[in-house]
């Protein structure tokens, strides 16, 4: 992995990103605007779910209204995360932040597409405004718990080494 | 007014000197603050599209505005709060840097049209409180609210690119990213 991330790192590509100065900031800061999206549209979907935002609207009808927001800001934090982490691979691979905000995030895609599924099936059978379960509560605080640890770890790669001391990966 | 004194006490203080020792104490607070910034900005966002006539205009804005902006004020002491601490740990540099007068100016304009709205503009909502497109002041302040936080958050990230060395680079200067040995 530090192979391929010193290759990376040397590729013209790379390279043009490392040394134009404009272009870290202005990545950086279009990641972080779309965070408040994704991060945002998530919390009105799951404080839906424990009844403490948009109360008066069908749980389905939220979704609805969020998940087109948290998609398509997931997608440009995905472009532009790959630009960042193409700029600065070796810094990546050595920070532990980095693989754990790796592996959470993929857990907070599938639970969202799992969400969205389970919204579809309750919608299908007939259920406009469906009762979220006790077991659905308890996810939704897990969700935002998640999308939290997400943001932190993603600050976090900037300092592994203070955060995770010997466990930092160089 | 000079604040140089000040920023110099702030700097010297106890608790900013236990912050620049302490290993993780920085990264704690930024990641705080980074997280209630993203907060402000994306509930706020939606109460913006709300008022340019997107979502679903047959509910009540009041209630949009009012369910929402409970998280903006709780978001925002928070990011206000870190970000004093997050400038007291380097309070010499902060207070030299540029981008950091912008953002700091920034934050006044959006308070200010924050202001404007909500001892104005919001007086008529209960006029086109669902059903129709808001006013035009309202869809102004809106853009404006939009624009304004979003510069927050680049001058914000411009700070971490500049603070330091907050100085042109001369042209003969070349230099060296490729990788360590």
């Amino acid at each position: 992995m530090h192979a391929f991330a010193e290759w990376l790192q040397a590729t013209p590509l790379s390279v043009a990103i490392q040394s134009t100065l404009w272009v870290t900031p202005v990545v950086q800061t279009i990641h972080i605007v779309m965070i408040g999206i994704v991060f945002v549209s998530m919390l009105n979907v799951t404080l839906r779910v424990l009844g403490r935002m948009r109360a008066d609207e069908p749980l389905p009808d939220v979704w609805r209204r969020f998940a087109p927001w948290f998609w398509s800001a997931l997608g440009v934090m995905a472009a532009t995360g790959l630009v960042l982490a193409i700029s600065e691979p070796i810094r990546q691979v050595s920070a532990l932040s980095f693989w754990l905000k790796m592996s959470l995030l993929a857990i907070g895609i599938v639970s969202a597409l799992s969400f969205g599924r389970a919204i579809a099936g309750a919608v299908a059978a007939g259920a406009a405004n469906p009762t979220p379960s006790g077991r659905a509560r308890v996810l939704a605080v897990a969700t935002i718990l998640l999308w939290i640890a997400i943001m932190v770890l993603g600050r976090w790669i900037a300092y592994d080494v203070e955060i995770w001391e010997s466990w930092h990966l160089a | 007014m000079d604040l140089t004194p000040l920023v110099e006490a702030a700097q010297n203080s106890a608790l900013s000197e236990w912050m620049r020792t302490s290993l993780k104490a920085v990264a704690i607070i930024n990641a705080l603050h980074v997280l209630s910034i993203v907060t402000v900005f994306g509930t706020i966002f939606v109460v913006d599209l709300r008022l340019l006539g997107f979502g679903n205009l047959q509910r009540s804005f009041i209630r949009t505005h009012d369910e929402l902006l409970r998280w903006t004020w709780g978001a925002f002491g928070i990011a206000a709060v870190t970000g004093v601490l997050l400038f007291m740990v380097n309070a010499v540099t902060y207070h030299r840097n540029t981008a950091f007068w912008l953002k700091m100016a920034t934050i006044v304009l959006a308070g200010i049209n924050m202001l404007v709205f909500e001892l104005r503009t919001v007086k008529s909502a209960p006029s086109w409180d669902r059903g129709v497109k808001p006013p035009s002041a309202a869809r102004l302040a809106a853009a404006l609210s939009i624009v304004l936080w979003i510069a927050v958050i680049v001058f914000g990230r411009w700070i971490g690119f500049t603070k330091g060395y907050d100085f042109t680079i001369p042209d003969d200067v070349q230099f060296d990213f490729s990788a360590p040995e």
